[in-house]
This record gives C-alpha cells, structure tokens and sequence, in this order.
C-alpha cells in the first residue's frame, strides 16, 4: 500500500512538473511514431486543424470559435463573452508548461469541438502550430 | 399511535430537491464550454440553497434546525451499527448519520460554489479550479452515501423516506409535528435562489 501510495504520488508530481511546449511536441510526437513509424509533426497540418470546421457543436464548430483565426491574439468564450488569453505560446508564455493541464483541455475540448478524442499526431501537429505559427 | 406527522416544512423539501437537481445539472454541464452558463446558473443555485439552509439550521422550523439534527460522529456511528443489526432507533426529525451527510454536503456545496464562483470570475488561480474539481468530487461521493444510506433507511425502517422529502410526512408523535409548511420563507427561498445565481452567473 504505501508503495502504490508512494507511485501515485511519483506519477502525481510528475504530471504536474514544469514541461515546455517542445517537450510536450515531442513526446506527443514519439507516441504518434509508434502507431505510424515515421511520423514528423507539421505546423502546417497543426494549421489546418486549428482553422478546421468540424460542426459538431452550434456554438462552437471551431477552434477559432474562442480563440480566433490568430491564436496569438486574445480570444472571447463563445457563450460566456468572457476574455480568453493567447492559446500560442509565443503570446502567452504560460500556454503548454504543464503536462496535465493540457491533457485535461485536450480531453474536455477535443470530445466537444471535435467530437472525439483528439490523436497524439494531432496534438504534436496543433502544438507546433501554435508555437511556431505557419 | 405512531402517526404520519409534517416534519419537513415547505423550505427544506424545495431546498432539497432544488440543490439536488442543481446539483446533478451543475455535474452533468461542467466539463462543456457550450453548456457554461447552464453550469455556473446550476452551481449558483446550489450555493444560493446552501446559504439559505445555514440561516434555515438557526431560524427554520424544529426539525430544521442544526441544533435539533447536529448530533456529531460517535452518534452516527452508533446509529449506523443499530441499522446494521435491523433495530435502528426511530427519529421523527434527521437521524445522527443523515445530519452528518447535511452538514458535509453544505460545507462542500459551499467550497465548490466559492471556488466556481472565483475561478468563473478569473479571480484565483489554478488552485481553486483544482479545489473546485475536489470538493465537486468528495459532493458526489457523499451524494452517493447520502442515497445508499436513505434506501437502507427507508427499507430498515419500512418507511419511503424520499417520499416523505416530497409530502413532508413521517411517522411520528403527534407532539414532535411542526406547526405549518412556512410557505413564506418557501417564496423567500425560491426568489433568492433565482436572484443568487443569476448574479453570479452574470
């Protein structure tokens, strides 16, 4: 028992450890390369994604729905009307530095904007967007 | 002569039900963003009920009163052991181990609200997000005991108890009845739960 304990707590601290956007590309993109050897994350694609219109949800078909055609500028909450900092990290430097919190917003908005959980390709893709632009 | 009483007056049956619907409308909505101002209007609701049952455990009715239900652990665990052997003491008002729950529920309800409310407001940091996501959690943990333990009651007790959370009757003496539903504060209540989650959903 204390060694589960001792594991969770580990695995606890881990998560919530300072990481960086590119640590958080690459790990993204190492778990990509296992389900399709080969794999290389492309901003491009990460563009593509980003200004994709899924239309699963009214209010919000789109990532851009919030945070605007240019991640890098402020955003506004569709329903909300609430002010949204920059999602691209060259904006907001806070965006992407911890591990955990970007898998629970990756779950929450995958699963309503794009109505599925979002793939490890597709998040190494949208994260190098994000940090590179274009 | 045991004889079905009012023990529940009109605010506390509304408050209830009023928090539980809140409650498992605030849960359902709380991770969509489409569905953020159903979220913070339900979670108000909550709150707002909670803090009109804190004045309601010192003004409301007998059997609505912290004072009358407060009974503290050692009494409810007695009281869980006795439903145990199937002898469990009957109270016309809260048994010790239903006002353990009520009291747990408030606090929670009332943790969660504050740190929904500040975060909604951008107000505090990640930790009340993280704060809120646990006291929300350790509400529906109770929440389930809360249930198990009204359907062990009530089979125990061979009396529907969330029935009696709608009529607001019980078996009882006549003597531990309430005077009346206290419709008025029940009016209060209502407007104040709309009035208080509107505000802080705004």
């Amino acid at each position: 028992m204390p060694k589960v304990l001792f594991l969770a707590l580990l695995a606890a601290s881990a998560a919530a450890a300072a990481a960086t956007p590119q640590e958080m590309i690459n790990e993204y993109a190492a778990a990509a390369a296992r389900q399709s050897p080969g794999f290389q994350p492309s901003a491009k694609r990460g563009a593509e994604f980003y200004a994709k219109r899924f239309a699963v949800s009214d209010k919000m078909p789109a990532c851009t729905s919030c945070h605007t055609e240019s991640p890098a500028q402020a955003g506004r909450h569709a329903v909300t009307g609430k002010a949204i900092k920059p999602l691209a990290p060259r904006a907001e430097a806070a965006r992407f530095t911890d591990a955990a919190k970007t898998e629970k917003w990756f779950r929450r908005n995958c699963s309503e904007v794009v109505g599925r959980e979002c793939t490890a390709a597709e998040k190494a893709d949208f994260i190098l967007f994000l940090t590179e632009g274009k | 002569m045991m004889k079905k009483i009012l023990v529940w007056d009109l605010p506390v049956r509304l408050g209830h039900w009023l928090m539980a619907g809140g409650f498992a409308l605030a849960w359902a909505t709380g991770d969509s963003e489409s569905w953020r101002l159903v979220h913070v209007f339900a979670g108000g609701t909550v709150t707002a009920v909670a803090l009109f049952r804190l004045l309601w455990g010192i003004f409301g009715s007998k059997h609505a009163r912290f004072t009358s239900f407060v009974r503290g652990p050692q009494q409810a665990l007695a009281y869980l052991k006795s439903l145990l052997r199937f002898s469990p003491r009957h109270y016309a008002g809260h048994n010790p181990a239903g006002g353990l729950a009520i009291l747990l529920l408030l606090v929670l309800a009332l943790a969660s609200g504050a740190s929904g409310w500040l975060t909604y407001q951008e107000m505090g940091g990640e930790w009340l997000e993280e704060l809120h996501e646990f006291a929300t959690g350790l509400m529906l943990a109770v929440v389930f005991v809360h249930i198990a333990g009204v359907l062990v009651g009530s089979l125990v007790h061979r009396e529907n108890l969330p029935l009696a959370m709608i009529t607001g009757l019980k078996r009882g003496e006549p003597g531990e009845a309430i005077s009346g539903q206290r419709r008025f504060a029940a009016v209060l209540l209502i407007g104040w739960a709309v009035a208080a989650a509107w505000w802080l959903a705004r």
